[in-house]
């Protein structure tokens, strides 16, 4: 038995964390919160340049090879640092895929500028009609001779305002069940036909919605065969649920327990009330959990385990504690947590606003817990489905 | 990283497993429902060498780690058995590392159940605590002769039946609790152990160990409990469907399957850091057994609140569980009171900046 992620990843985490210091200000930090767009192109470049898009892509694509481990130490702390890294997320995976599934012309030519942070993508599975039931997507792709012709609406589609493509899910079929007339295609975000629209959050996120009407696409588009697209979006949401936001959840411990620590204007320290130190071990121990489930995800995926339902357990119980305990400080903090950061009055960084601002998404985005929750009572407990 | 048990780790695990399927169903752990001991069961714990399990070579132990004695604590709250095993670890390895009462050892080694310890919560035992009449309640006091206990001046030892100060009593969990005269105060006879800042290491790592062992038993109080409640959720027709296909029924247990697996994860992590990363491990032992306490408690319960009105029903398995968990905890001082705790020994209320290393980890 061991815990320990390994050299390797700790030194990964030096690597960022002297990538972060040199080219991540805190000017950076405050301008990419305020965009809240999750992709930064200059902050993404260099990125690109250190070989960090393609780090955990094998080395005959040019990438790094690196383990799971490497690739969680990354997020973990690029996410910790307030850096945007949704673009990273997206882009890293959808070279995963091409190189998988992706034509010919797809790797000798799209993987490349993914790596060397020429083009990105946003991913575009979400629809009007259908989030949960993803499979239930109605975008339409029509065959119009050696092209294809889409219509429809996506939803919730995030860096679709600074990526050049979209990977989107379409319909090619309705004559079977719904997941097996899915397919996948590279839409560029500037083709005739494509509109997308900004959709703000209460957490400070900015997202899109995007409307598509008779946007022509080649059939060299295409990524994998007509209608079998469903895997790929099966394996695009199982990466997302074995993450969770461990890293975000020892941000907040931090931060809450450096707040605690310090005697308020009385001369008072919070730490020294029972019902604060009581709620700070319990946000501890959930960050504990969080973190320790989410590494039990990579362990597996390293081993080349199946994850059953441990993935959803990841994301499911990172996502309704950190919740919860963004809620409960709220109430035990007063009046000063409203106060969002660099305000006069803010405590801990503005970092129980934030919180509470932000965790709603988390029980809902990339799996809704009632969603995540089935998986477990399947899979873990055989339970009959129950959706 | 590597979460696998090694084989001799799951040779353990098998042979635990197999000796309690067969020597301790719950109709033996119903027979001990007065008692809170089985004797007979204990003698099966020696015949594997449970009681020496955590002990140095030089006592006769086999010196096995932590994570060796809370895999087989785990095993134990599977079938909830009526025996000592997390005391006499505990008290055991505390007397063995001080080198005090040889002869005392060397009847645990035998395999006597003649010694406790005692888990002081002031917070808990509010109202009982020694100073008002010198009772204190002790886990497997109405079976032990010998308790370990503490006070300012350092650590004793209490021995002699005379000193307990009740008989057998039912409880909640059947935890053989019985009180005990602890109080030196009180002219209670008593033989030193230890003093000063190696009383308080020594008493320090004990309640750790103990913690732990109970955090890996209540794991397997919670993940038996779950399994209780899952099969039955298989099996239950209602509506014409079994009730597990409901989201009502589901989604509650597939939330507790969750909680168990960090709460045995996180077992092991502060198990392993015994040894491995032992600046974090009085802290991730405070963590798992007061998560472990939450965890086992809302396994049972929602587990019981699936088998509908029969889980009330005493004979059925699932109301030993529910009662169980509820008073390992309790002896323990409660989720509650262990989570401050936790606040304590990570950030240590000096403000040196320290907890962010404990926080992350190694």
């Amino acid at each position: 038995m061991d815990f320990r992620l390994g050299p390797q990843a700790d030194e990964v985490r030096r690597e960022i964390r002297t990538f972060l210091a040199e080219n991540f200000s805190e000017e950076d930090r405050k301008r990419a919160a305020e965009d809240g767009g999750g992709h930064d192109w200059d902050l993404y470049r260099k990125l690109a340049a250190g070989g960090w898009v393609s780090a955990g892509w094998p080395k005959e694509y040019g990438g790094q090879g690196r383990d799971p481990y490497e690739i969680l130490t990354l997020y973990w702390e690029l996410c910790k640092a307030g850096f945007p890294w949704i673009g990273l997320l997206n882009n890293g995976f959808i070279g995963h895929t091409l190189m998988a599934m992706g034509t010919e012309q797809q790797r000798a030519e799209v993987v490349p500028k993914i790596a060397e942070g020429e083009i990105a993508f946003a991913l575009g599975y979400t629809e009007p009609g259908s989030g949960s039931d993803v499979a239930g997507a109605r975008t339409m792709a029509t065959r119009d001779g050696d092209d294809w012709i889409i219509d429809g609406q996506k939803m919730w589609t995030t860096t679709g305002h600074t990526a050049q493509y979209i990977f989107m899910l379409t319909r090619t079929s309705t004559q079977d069940r719904p997941h097996r007339g899915l397919t996948i295609f590279l839409v560029p975000t500037d083709a005739e036909g494509v509109d997308v629209q900004p959709i703000h959050t209460m957490g400070g996120e900015r997202s899109n919605g995007v409307y598509l009407t008779k946007v022509r696409v080649p059939d060299s588009a295409r990524v994998g065969e007509v209608d079998k697209a469903w895997s790929v979006v099966r394996f695009a949401l199982g990466l997302e649920q074995a993450m969770g936001y461990a890293d975000l959840q020892e941000r907040f411990i931090q931060n809450a327990g450096r707040w605690a620590l310090e005697a308020g204007p009385d001369g008072q320290r919070p730490f020294d009330d029972d019902r604060i130190k009581e709620q700070l071990g319990q946000t501890a121990v959930h960050a504990e959990v969080s973190r320790l489930l989410r590494h039990r995800s990579t362990w597996l995926q390293d081993e080349g385990l199946d994850l059953g339902g441990k993935g959803a357990m990841t994301k499911s119980f990172s996502g309704t504690s950190y919740l919860d305990d963004a809620q409960q400080w709220m109430d035990l903090v007063g009046p000063a947590g409203l106060i969002r950061e660099g305000e006069d009055g803010a405590i801990a960084e503005g970092n129980f606003d934030e919180a509470f601002r932000q965790t709603p998404v988390n029980t809902i985005y990339g799996g809704t817990v009632e969603i995540l929750r089935s998986l477990v009572a399947e899979a873990e407990l055989g339970l009959p489905k129950s959706r | 990283m590597d979460l696998s048990l090694d084989e001799s780790q799951q040779i353990l695990v098998d042979t635990f497993s197999e000796m309690l399927e067969k020597e301790c169903p719950t109709t033996l752990v119903r027979e001990c429902e007065s008692t809170g001991f089985s004797p007979h069961l204990w003698d099966r714990y020696c015949e594997l060498g449970a009681n020496v399990m955590g002990l140095p070579e030089s006592s006769g132990g086999l010196e096995m780690s932590l994570l060796e004695l809370g895999l087989v604590a785990t095993r134990s709250g599977h079938v909830l058995a009526p025996v000592p095993f997390m005391e006499i670890a505990a008290a055991g390895r505390l007397l063995a590392g001080l080198g005090a009462e040889d002869s005392l050892v060397a009847e645990i080694a035998e395999g006597k159940p003649s010694l406790s310890l005692e888990i002081p919560r002031t917070q808990a035992i509010l109202g009982t605590t020694r100073s008002s009449g010198g009772r204190t309640l002790v886990p497997f006091g109405s079976i032990t002769e010998n308790v370990i206990a503490a006070d300012a001046d350092g650590l004793y030892l209490v021995s002699g039946a005379e000193q307990r100060r009740s008989a057998h009593g039912v409880d909640l969990g059947s935890s053989a609790m019985a009180h005990w005269n602890l109080s030196r105060e009180g002219g209670t006879e008593a033989r030193v152990l230890a003093q000063g800042e190696a009383a308080e290491k020594a008493l320090a790592r004990a309640h750790a160990e103990w913690k732990l062992l109970a955090a890996f038993w209540l794991v397997g109080v919670a993940q038996r409990s779950l399994a209780i409640g899952a099969d039955y959720a298989r099996e239950r027709i209602q509506f014409g469907v079994p009730i597990g296909g409901f989201q009502g029924i589901a989604h509650p247990l597939a939330e507790c399957a969750i909680r168990v697996d960090g709460a045995e994860l996180l077992a092991w992590e502060a198990a392993w850091a015994d040894t491995e990363d032992p600046a974090r491990f009085e802290m991730l032992c405070a963590m798992a057994f007061s998560w472990a306490s939450q965890t086992a408690i809302r396994t049972a319960d929602i587990s019981l609140h699936t088998h509908g009105g029969y889980g009330f029903w005493t004979e059925y398995d699932i109301q030993l569980y529910y009662r169980q968990a509820r008073a390992i905890s309790s002896i323990g001082g409660g989720s509650r009171e262990e989570l401050q705790r936790v606040a304590e020994l990570c950030f240590d209320s000096d403000g040196s900046g320290a907890a962010d290393a404990l926080l992350g980890g190694a």
